[in-house]
């Protein structure tokens, strides 16, 4: 029951950006120094990051990355499901899928109650206030 | 981010000794025909579940399992660690072994989610399960 490298990789990626906001671009290789991460692997996250309109890539000799969206705009629950799929405890029950009273029961009295309180948990948090910016006055200086 | 098979197979197997008759218990044969687990997986997980004290086992050829105390005394949260381990969403937090645990950033943000996670497997016992097996009605399901 763990989150994978890929989504805690690409919160970190996502921070790191934020942190460097007054640099036109972040290289993919300094991050990957600064977080300890191989590039290979960060550039795979930040394909996706890319993908889903969380950054964008700067061409270029002196190439890399910039965030996309202000941090007060991006949810970090939202972030980690595009990274990892989903962010459900189990899986959902498939079209057409039948299941016992009992499995029914688990669903409903476990996996149900837990799956909506982690959606509470990374729904309510931004990647501004990770960063400890939740002040609205303040978010302002990460808007590229 | 899922529980295994393991942990959700254990949950199934335990509310089902759970609604057996105090006192009662079930060969693994007739829990697998009951909850379509195979006997051999069953077998597996009663191993650190019997060592955690959340069955008990009753030996001889008309031997079974049942749970290992009072039911609601018996929590999600001590079944699923029994057979997942911790349930920590990220390795790091408990390990204290993170070189830049005193900067991470997302330190904070994975141990919230852990407290809700643990919060809330810790506060829902066979009982519970139990209760709300006999609120659903019968007709509905399959097997």
């Amino acid at each position: 029951m763990k989150i994978s490298t890929r989504g805690r990789y690409g919160i970190r990626l996502l921070i790191d950006l934020a942190e460097h906001v007054d640099e036109p671009h972040v290289s993919l290789a300094s991050i990957a120094e600064r977080q300890s991460i191989s590039a290979r692997y960060l550039e795979q996250v930040a394909v996706i990051l890319r993908r889903a309109g969380y950054i964008r890539s700067v061409k270029g000799a002196s190439g890399g990355y910039t965030l996309a969206r202000n941090p007060a705009d991006i949810i970090i629950g939202e972030a980690l499901r595009i990274l990892e799929g989903d962010m459900l405890i189990i899986d959902d029950l498939r079209p057409g899928e039948a299941e016992s009273k009992l499995q029914h029961c688990v669903r409903t009295t476990v996996f149900d109650r837990l799956n909506k309180r982690i959606s509470n948990v990374i729904d309510s948090v931004t990647l501004a206030s990770m960063l400890g910016t939740v002040d609205p006055d303040a978010s302002y200086m990460y808007f590229i | 981010m899922r529980i295994s098979t393991r942990g959700k197979y254990s949950l199934e197997a335990l509310l089902y000794l759970a609604l057996l008759p105090e006192g009662d218990f079930a060969s693994t044969r007739s829990i697998s025909e009951n909850t379509g687990i195979s006997d051999g997986y069953l077998e597996q997980l009663f191993i650190p579940l019997k060592k955690a004290g959340i069955i008990r086992g009753i030996r001889g050829a008309q031997g079974g399992y049942l749970p290992g105390r009072p039911i609601k005394e018996i929590y999600v949260g001590q079944i699923l660690r029994a057979v997942e381990g911790s349930l920590e969403p990220v390795a790091c937090l408990s390990a204290e072994t993170c070189p830049a645990e005193s900067r991470c950033i997302t330190r904070h943000t994975w141990t919230a989610l852990y407290k809700e996670i643990a919060d809330c497997v810790d506060s829902i016992n066979l009982q519970d399960l139990v209760e709300s097996y006999n609120t659903l009605d019968q007709e509905e399901y399959v097997i």
